[in-house]
């Protein structure tokens, strides 16, 4: 009994320990072995002795140039497993915020012999990802060669941040040209201001309607997708779609949030004006008007863009008839439709909407100071130059690759289809839409898109006017965008 | 001969270096360091990928703390009524709570059977994550959480929307922090209650006081000083809230921010602007704020309550 004891307490105080642990576990690093670890740390401790310094970055950089020509040259097979110079570290180093991009790099890119691949992953939730970011690129010049970033991921919402600051790298001088099958937006969002190439994407986010076949059926009484489109063209129309749909026992989207990129995205005048001084567009004014009305007459509901309660909604007895996404969307975010018992598998349809829009979009950036220039700019080619990658990342991931070639092929095989779609041709879709993309960034992006709108679910909800909404974005934008001079007191409508 | 005489004072000093020591780092230099950080301006500027600062800005960043909006409140008030608002809510019941569980733990007449299987027990709430806690109740209460199936179920046709709610989030925040912190309340009340000599309380019942009376007369005045401390540290404890709200609200401290805490408000400075300025301004104010309603409290209870002898008092107690 004694011993029993003893044990239990001993138990309980691992468990408490364990418990106690647990909380850090945000940051996960994980390591992709593909040499030998004993190998690789010899290498690194040899190699940290070579890179010495400065001076060893820019000898890497003068013998890249003469590479240079050579790689682009062959940038159609990156990814296939290169072989690289000895000048090269055995660590390579990303930072990303979720597993997305790592899964593809997994499945579909072949490390170098002899590089351990590590990831660094933190969640974007209240601008984490960038917290560690901004903390990791700032110590990049102290830092160990095995332990700089080499490259790092950066979300539409805010990468003229990284592209405008001296900590990315201008990766034509290491092989990445900017390629006519690349969209255009994709390669002047990877630019800095004055043109300067930093990375590239490996996707293309054009963002559509994806509507349920059945609701549209008992609403509009057509799933046709050219037909719905039709009766959805513009916002007005959308309303009053809006209110058959409750009168029918539906409703017309499943978050207040679900409409704040297509009105978001097509914003005139920029968040912050030359001066420093936070400005609002009318778009973002008419999606508070049009959320405030569609949660007062129960056309949507309360929980947020990523909520349960929207997830909920894509079930078998889901409710709500239009969701708005681009391609990354249906992996991402449409989990609960795909399920072959409780989904909705097919019964999906997409259209443009009422307005073009994109949604997000993945970028891959290099690191100034990267120890492994050859297997950056490896990377960042197999992405977008290397066909078979990208065919794969279309027909085996339903993404939407940032390469107009293999997009075209896909869109004009008439056998392609999306399962989740019921056999449409969505790429076909979104090469159309890809062509209204109006591409905006700003470095504090993330707090306007996420934690401004976000102010506003009080208003919605009926617990605060609009003008202490609008009081609370101040005091968001006072705590976390200190060089902004705001006023927001004059936004609200009434 | 005349020994000379040993003195072992130097081994007392000795044993009680290490607190002095870890106190000095780990507390004494934050605290300093705080103070000095809140009268810089100094912060992360993402716009232009820069530090900002330090630069010597004397109180500016309290002014700022201290300005009223448009509408004439000041935020860091309304905060720090939040949080008062929710540390009472939850310690009120939790106090009455332990008092009540003590008392019947360490009542000779009553002589409750099995008393180790439910100190650990109410103890055990304790044990789990805060942040663990708080997930499980946000799950519970959330609108297609168990509770509100429940409700629409048969209850009502309509959902109940508990996190937009100011009264349900606030309750649920405080129900959380009571049902953690009750069980270590109810041990400490326990060990004061016992320590109190039986003799005083069979006194008074041989002199006929009712239990009431005993409890009101006897229990409570020589429990004052345990009192003080478990109302000291909860109150502490209450003011340092974090991780409850901010979990359940994202951080936002919805709805409208008003379950956002000081600790809560304080975190939103740091985040991706590491905006130690204003941060330190924060933390100064907790600290001074705990400091001045922890004197209150002690003063309040010492001089109400357990001061036998008829000093002449100069302050006036507030109980």
């Amino acid at each position: 009994m004694k011993n029993f004891k003893r044990n239990l307490a001993l138990l309980s105080a691992l468990a408490l320990a364990g418990t106690m642990l647990a909380g850090c576990g945000d940051n996960t690093t994980t390591t992709t072995d593909d040499a030998a670890t004993t190998t690789a740390a010899a290498d690194a401790a040899a190699d940290a002795a070579a890179d010495n310094g400065d001076a060893a970055a820019s000898d890497d950089a003068a013998a890249d140039t003469t590479t240079a020509e050579a790689a682009s040259a062959d940038a159609a097979s990156a990814g296939t497993g290169i072989t690289l110079s000895d000048t090269e570290g055995k660590v390579f180093n990303i930072y990303a915020w979720n597993e997305e991009f790592k899964g593809f790099f997994e499945k579909y890119y072949t490390v170098p012999e002899g590089v351990t691949v590590n990831w660094v992953i933190n969640p974007s939730d209240g601008g984490v990802y960038q917290q560690k970011l901004d903390e990791a690129l700032s110590g990049q010049d102290a830092a160990a060669a095995d332990d700089k970033i080499d490259m790092f991921l950066a979300e539409a919402d805010y990468i003229a941040k990284y592209t405008n600051a001296a900590v990315t790298m201008d990766v034509t001088s290491i092989g990445v040209q900017p390629l006519d099958t690349e969209y255009d937006y994709t390669i002047s969002a990877a630019s800095s201001s004055d043109g300067t190439l930093k990375g590239v994407s490996f996707q293309c986010c054009p963002s559509g309607l994806i509507y349920r076949r059945s609701i549209a059926e008992a609403v509009l009484g057509t799933s046709d997708p050219a037909e719905v489109q039709e009766q959805l063209s513009d916002w007005t129309k959308f309303d009053e779609v809006a209110a058959k749909a409750k009168e029918a026992g539906y409703l017309m989207t499943p978050s207040y949030a679900e409409t704040y990129r297509p009105f978001a995205n097509n914003i005139t005048t920029d968040w912050v004006d030359a001066d420093g001084n936070f400005q609002v567009d009318d778009q973002v004014k008419a999606w508070i008007k049009q959320a405030k009305n569609y949660v007062d007459n129960g056309y949507t509901l309360t929980g947020g863009v990523w909520s349960d309660e929207k997830s909920a909604e894509m079930g078998k007895d889901g409710k709500a008839m239009c969701f708005f996404g681009p391609a990354w969307y249906y992996n991402f975010c449409m989990g609960p439709a795909w399920d072959e018992e409780t989904g909705s598998k097919g019964d999906w349809a997409l259209i443009e909407g009422p307005a073009a829009h994109f949604w997000g979009g993945t970028w891959l950036l290099a690191a100034t100071g990267t120890d492994n220039p050859e297997m950056v700019a490896d990377v960042m080619n197999a992405f977008t130059a290397n066909e078979d990658i990208c065919s794969k990342l279309v027909s085996e991931e339903n993404q939407f690759s940032n390469n107009t070639a293999v997009n075209q092929k896909f869109a004009d095989d008439a056998s392609y289809g999306n399962e989740l779609l019921g056999g449409q041709n969505d790429t076909a879709v979104f090469v159309e839409l890809a062509k209204n993309i109006k591409f905006r960034s700003t470095p504090y992006g993330q707090v306007f898109n996420e934690d401004v709108p976000g102010c506003f679910v009080d208003y919605f909800t009926g617990s605060i006017t609009e003008a202490e909404a609008w009081a609370n974005v101040d005091k968001v934008l006072d705590e976390k965008c200190p060089s902004i001079t705001h006023d927001c007191s004059g936004y609200a409508a009434e | 001969m005349k020994r000379k005489s040993i003195s072992y004072a130097k081994w007392g000093y000795i044993f009680i270096a290490p607190f002095f020591i870890v106190f000095l780092v780990c507390t004494f230099y934050p605290l300093l360091s705080t103070f000095y950080n809140s009268l810089f301006e100094n912060y992360w500027d993402a716009s232009t990928f820069s530090q900002v600062g330090p630069n010597f800005v004397g109180l500016g960043n309290f002014k700022k703390l201290f300005t009223a909006d448009a509408k004439g409140n000041v935020d860091i008030l309304t905060y720090t009524a939040n949080t008062m608002i929710m540390w009472i809510a939850g310690a009120i019941p939790q106090l009455a709570f332990s008092l009540l569980l003590a008392v019947i733990f360490t009542s000779t007449s009553l002589n409750v059977k099995g008393q180790t299987f439910f100190k650990t027990v109410i103890y055990l709430p304790n044990l789990i994550m805060a942040a663990a806690f708080a997930m499980l109740f946000f799950t519970l209460f959330s609108n297609v959480g168990p509770i509100n199936q429940i409700i629409s179920g048969g209850v009502s046709d309509k959902i109940v929307d508990f996190f937009n709610n100011v009264v349900t989030s606030r309750g649920i925040i405080a129900f959380i922090n009571f049902l953690m912190w009750f069980g270590n309340t109810t041990i400490m009340l326990m060990a004061g209650i016992m320590g109190i000599d039986q003799s005083l309380l069979e006194a008074a019942a041989i002199d006929g006081a009712t239990s009431g009376q005993v409890f009101r007369k006897i229990t409570l005045p020589l429990l004052s000083p345990i009192l003080v401390y478990v109302i000291i540290t909860s109150l502490i404890g209450g003011f340092q809230m974090y991780d409850v709200p901010q979990v359940i609200t994202s951080g936002l401290g919805n709805p409208n921010r008003s379950t956002m805490t000081l600790i809560m408000y304080l975190n939103r400075f740091l985040g991706t602007t590491k905006n130690y300025g204003m941060a330190g301004a924060v933390s100064v104010l907790v600290f001074i704020i705990t400091g001045i309603l922890s004197f209150g409290v002690y003063r309040s209870i010492v001089s109400g309550r357990s001061d036998p002898k008829p000093k002449k008092s100069k302050s006036k107690g507030v109980l």
